[in-house]
């Protein structure tokens, strides 16, 4: 399953670790967005096979964060 | 001599008109996971109350000794019925006739729907599958000449524009909706979607001749467009949620615009103080907060849950919009969701805003609002959306609005943007958490005093000293002081406070009888 952000900024921290088993609304990254810092979650359980951006990349709205088993 | 072969033919019409487009197109319809038309009537009224409406229209079939054999029906069903005991419209495309591209009888019935929820005065719900006009016409008899409707003929969408003044409009798409249904079913206050279904302005073969797209219906105009795209305003999980969730929107309106909402029974206590609330701001202005959290704790509980009823979450997704009950009365609510560009507002947000604020006072219902509002959203896309415009729109229908408001300031309300929080003679609550200004302090320092931090021995302490400094002077302390705010208040008094004004402000609303909402041209 695919993570997207439905938001625009930037990747402040990744918290979430690849290859961990994560439980729906754990944080996966947080972005800073307005100067707010805003949690991206899992929307279901599962494993996360990948994190596809890193800290202080710029994001667009649909972009592809994360990738979900 | 009697009229029981007559008698016997009525009969005999009705059992082949309830029979839609034939056992085989039904089954097909039913193997796609979709009710019909007649399924979907029951299922959205009350049992047994539908009294339908033409339903002798269609076309007959006789045999070589003058015999009924067959009736293709209208392919639109349309009646009265009830929803919770009350008196409603109901109409939509039978799918199984002719894919619901209308027929003859069909298009006169659905035309006459908007009319009769006029003449009627009540609400009017749209179950719409079906396409539009066909190249080759309603009419399938060969070399018939298309002659046009009379000149002086009025347009269906007379009738279709003039219900949204008058009567509550739900519609929901249950299938492929294309062409002039998907036109009626955004002509609505409120629209629901299935997953199936699609809505689109033309399919995917007129698409790829005319652009080259080749994209399926669901790309075009399925739930993940349309949700975000603000043509719909919920997804339903199957039919029987849409029908559910329409049930719920009616509950909250008066069957028309000549009445208020109705008041119901209230069994939530009117002095409840939620503790949660104290803290649910966190001091650290760069963390989110659960806007919705705040909302559900001071409206009406409903059982368990609570009675907010959420429409178009998915656009412009800043602000939330939506129905709820406060002491037994409807409300309309809004607040900003610092989860999405800090609740700025955005175009869609703004367009969002003013349908909302539009539809609240079409239906005299009061509006609370919840207000974090950092202002219109900033940068080279909002710029291109056209925000300004389509902000300050939205700030003209909240300011001319004529039903009571109330406003909650929870956190921030900065910039233009703020105007569309506080309608015209509201009554405006305080947290202590609120801030106000002309712009946030963490971003406006940096700007206005470039120079000053440059200069500094230290540049990022002076930033800082600047920041805390200018923060004391947007704290609602002051503004409490001089009576800008009617009250800073706990945040666990919010609703007993809310529903104090309420009382007073429904009974000044009430003095009034009311009338239809009209409003001029809009910036």
């Amino acid at each position: 399953m695919q993570v997207k952000s439905e938001i625009a900024g930037s990747v402040w921290k990744i918290i979430a670790e690849t290859g961990a088993d994560i439980a729906a609304d754990d944080v996966i990254v947080i972005l800073e967005s307005m100067k707010m810092e805003i949690p991206l979650v899992a929307p279901k359980a599962g494993k996360l096979k990948e994190i596809h951006v890193s800290e202080g990349d710029m994001v667009g709205e649909g972009q592809l964060i994360a990738t979900l088993d | 001599m009697s009229w029981d072969k007559d008698i016997d033919e009525i009969k005999q019409r009705r059992t082949l008109a309830k029979q839609q487009g034939g056992e085989e197109a039904v089954k097909l319809h039913h193997d796609k996971g979709r009710l019909t038309i007649r399924e979907r009537v029951d299922t959205l009224l009350d049992k047994n109350s539908f009294d339908e409406v033409g339903e002798g229209a269609g076309v007959p079939e006789y045999d070589d000794e003058g015999k009924l054999k067959d009736f293709q029906p209208a392919n639109f069903v349309l009646g009265f019925g009830q929803i919770d005991g009350r008196k409603v419209i109901v109409g939509g495309e039978d799918f199984t006739v002719r894919g619901g591209s209308p027929n003859p009888a069909g298009l006169r019935k659905s035309v006459y729907t908007e009319k009769l929820a006029l003449q009627y005065k009540v609400p009017l719900i749209r179950l719409h599958e079906g396409g539009g006009g066909s190249v080759g016409g309603t009419n399938k008899e060969k070399n018939r000449r298309p002659l046009g409707e009379p000149v002086f003929s009025q347009s269906r969408f007379v009738p279709l524009a003039q219900t949204l003044s008058a009567v509550p409009v739900a519609s929901a798409a249950l299938g492929p909706v294309a062409g002039l249904p998907a036109a009626r079913l955004v002509a609505s206050h409120f629209t629901v979607m299935t997953q199936n279904a699609a809505v689109l302005i033309a399919g995917p073969q007129v698409v790829k001749r005319a652009l080259g797209h080749d994209m399926t219906k669901e790309e075009l105009g399925g739930p993940q467009v349309h949700l975000s795209s603000g043509a719909i305003d919920n997804l339903a999980e199957d039919e029987a949620d849409a029908m559910a969730q329409i049930r719920r929107f009616l509950s909250f309106l008066p069957d028309n615009a000549w009445h208020y909402p109705e008041k119901l029974p209230c069994t939530d206590k009117a002095d409840r103080c939620e503790d949660s609330l104290a803290d649910i701001v966190p001091t650290n202005r760069r963390q989110p907060f659960q806007m919705r959290k705040i909302i559900e704790a001071v409206v009406d509980r409903d059982g368990d849950g609570s009675s907010f009823f959420e429409m178009s979450r998915k656009y412009g997704p800043s602000l939330i919009t939506g129905l709820a009950r406060l002491d037994g009365e409807s409300v309309g609510i809004i607040g900003n969701d610092c989860m999405y560009y800090a609740g700025a507002m955005t175009a869609a947000a703004a367009q969002k805003l003013r349908r909302f604020a539009d539809f609240c006072n079409s239906f005299n219902l009061p509006i609370v609002s919840f207000v974090d509002e950092p202002g219109f959203m900033i940068g080279p896309d909002s710029e291109q959306a056209g925000t300004i415009r389509h902000g300050t729109a939205a700030i003209s229908a909240v300011l001319q609005s004529r039903v009571p408001w109330a406003s909650v300031q929870v956190l921030k309300a900065f910039g233009v943007a703020a105007q569309a929080h506080f309608g015209p003679d509201g009554y405006v609550l305080s947290w202590p958490s609120a801030a106000s200004g002309a712009l946030p302090v963490e971003g406006g320092v940096a700007v206005a005093f470039a120079r000053e931090i440059a200069a500094a021995e230290d540049p990022a302490a002076r930033q800082k000293e600047l920041e805390d400094m200018l923060a004391a002077s947007q704290s609602p302390f002051p503004r409490a002081e001089g009576l800008s705010v009617h009250e800073i208040i706990d945040p666990r008094e919010t609703r007993p406070k809310l529903i104090s004004w309420l009382r007073l402000a429904v009974a000044a609303m009430q003095t009034q009888p009311p009338v239809p909402y009209m409003t001029g041209m809009r910036p």
